[in-house]
């Protein structure tokens, strides 16, 4: 039986998928109050007449709301109770990427890394960034429709655009991180993402600093590994 | 006296008179001065005749006199909007005044309603009612829109790109389209936006300025009475009490600033004004608005999430701590 080690606990898959399914759900809600699923004909097709009803849209940008409001404060205070901080950039992330790409086309070696690659702790600066930037704007948006809440035109504007960029970078930062299992190296870890769990073999030889931290003694082929949560 | 008769001689000198007895007398203006202050406007429909013995009401009139340098200027040739193959252009109807257009931010309405076993002829001067939480101004997803301080509810024409989901939001659909102007000619004219939204801003260039909006200073029969806006409230309701009428406004749409006064129910009203709309020739045709008697605001459904809205990160945070110290004081470690 191939041998497995626990890269992404229950949790952390919980707070993905919640994260991941909100967030879908609220661009596509989002870009729905435009608005343009009725000027595009997004509401002529098959299950999707619900699009082109603001009611319906607005309802659940506020539900997906909700469930993105919850899964990112989750992932930040646990994370940050626990000092787990390993996704967030450090020094030397920027050429670190550019080696790994390099490497993911055959253009050299690539460099010893942790549990996470250099551009993961950049896609998720750029995506958690952005996550909360959207969030904050967002709550300013749900507050100033309440009756007798009125902000200034000048701050709603800068809100409000906020916004729509925050959600125009998130989608491009999401196409990159889909894009990124384009490349077989990187699928492993999308299996994790449900499984959670990597081979070992997978965490020995792209992680081999993570994998140190996990077995600091070298692992006999029979034994099992000592993985904390393994 | 040419294309005048007698008659209308008469008529004419008479209203003439009257309108200009209550404007000196000040009944169309309660104590307005204060730019600060939140502004409304009371609508006797007991006093409106519809100015029928003008070519055209007073206030049509005086509106388009005074905003006729804001209204849409389109290019000649306008695209027509991708994928649809439509576009809103009102640009050869400029002298329509029998609806809402973005050449015609105010008409009047006429029905006559069976009320107590008479027959009660009813004018209703029909423009933006300025909403307490105006929806076009909050859904608006560009921030286009949006309430001033003073009440009037404005649109940014530089700003707008034509969606008309401000139009789709309102109870009236008072906002209205025309294609072929604004921001999107200069991006993707015929791919994104559609034209700019117009609507009356209340004369908002004069209210700021202490002065009444041009339709109210016009009206010859001090039907309209524009001030603070809780005093001109207070004129209405009791205003509806002497004539044992009914008041319009005031909880629609969760409330507005413009009060209208009718001595029917405004239920006969606006049921006449859906039969007279179902009989024109294009029913589906924007900017004749009805008078649906306590129209709820589009917002009543998403605003009952605000405390599950402002709960859910708390909740977050609470499960989040529970959860670590559990796992921390299991010994376990979860990293990100």
């Amino acid at each position: 039986m191939k041998r497995k080690v626990v890269r992404h606990s229950g949790t952390v898959r919980l707070i993905h998928w919640a994260v991941a399914l909100s967030t879908i759900m609220l661009i596509f809600t989002g870009f729905g109050q435009m608005p343009m699923y009725k000027r595009y004909g997004i509401a002529k097709l098959p299950g999707l007449g619900w699009s082109g009803d603001f009611h319906i849209t607005l309802y659940l940008h506020y539900l997906a709301g909700m469930v993105l409001a919850f899964a990112l404060v989750y992932h930040l205070v646990f994370h940050g109770l626990r000092r787990e901080f390993g996704l967030l950039p450090r020094r030397g992330d920027l050429k670190g990427s550019y080696l790994f790409i390099k490497a993911i086309f055959g253009l050299g070696p690539e460099p010893p890394a942790d549990k996470f690659l250099p551009e993961q702790r950049l896609a998720y600066a750029f995506i958690g960034g952005n996550l909360i930037l959207v969030g904050v704007t967002g709550l300013i948006k749900v507050l100033k429709n309440l009756p007798g809440v009125d902000f200034p035109v000048g701050f709603l504007l800068w809100v409000t655009n906020l916004h729509t960029l925050s959600a125009i970078l998130l989608v491009l930062g999401i196409g990159a991180h889909l894009a990124a299992f384009a490349f077989p190296a990187n699928r492993p870890l999308l299996e994790s993402m449900f499984t959670g769990k990597v081979a070992l073999d997978y965490a020995r030889s792209r992680h081999p600093l993570w994998y140190r931290k996990l077995f600091p003694s070298p692992l006999p082929d029979t034994e099992e590994p000592r993985n904390p949560e393994g | 006296m040419s294309g005048l008769t007698r008659r209308e001689f008469l008529k004419l000198s008479t209203a003439t008179l009257v309108a200009g007895g209550l404007t000196l007398a000040g009944l169309n203006r309660v104590a307005w001065a204060a730019p600060e202050a939140q502004v409304g406007t009371f609508i006797d429909l007991t006093r409106c005749d519809g100015c029928r013995a003008w070519p055209l009401p007073r206030c049509v009139a005086a509106c388009r006199e005074e905003n006729f340098r804001k209204f849409p200027q389109p290019v000649a040739n306008i695209p027509l909007n991708w994928p649809l193959n439509t576009k809103e252009d009102w640009s050869d109807k400029k002298d329509l005044t029998t609806r809402l257009t973005p050449y015609n931010w105010i008409f009047v309405q006429h029905v006559r309603v069976e009320d107590g076993g008479q027959a009660v002829d009813v004018f209703i001067p029909r423009r933006c009612m300025h909403c307490d939480n105006p929806p076009c101004a909050n859904l608006c997803p560009f921030a286009a829109q949006y309430k001033t301080p003073e009440g009037p509810v404005l649109i940014n024409h530089n700003l707008c790109l034509g969606g008309a989901k401000c139009r789709d939001v309102c109870p009236w659909g008072i906002p209205q389209r025309q294609a072929g102007v604004g921001l999107y000619m200069k991006i993707a004219p015929g791919y994104l936006g559609g034209g700019v939204m117009y609507k009356c801003d209340l004369c908002y260039h004069r209210v700021k300025n202490g002065k009444t909006p041009a339709c109210v200073e016009a009206c010859p029969r001090g039907a309209m009475i524009f001030g603070p806006k809780d005093r001109v409230l207070d004129e209405a309701m009791t205003r509806a009490r002497e004539i044992n009428g009914h008041l319009y406004g005031a909880r629609e749409n969760g409330g507005t600033s413009t009060f209208y006064v009718a001595p029917v129910p405004f239920e006969k009203i606006h049921n006449q004004l859906m039969a007279q709309k179902a009989r024109q020739s294009n029913p589906k045709m924007p900017g004749f608005p009805g008078m649906p008697v306590n129209v709820g605001n589009f917002l009543d459904g998403v605003n009952g999430l605000v405390a599950g809205m402002l709960v859910a990160p708390v909740a977050g945070a609470v499960a989040a701590g529970w959860a670590a110290y559990k796992t921390m004081t299991g010994g376990k470690r979860d990293e990100a």
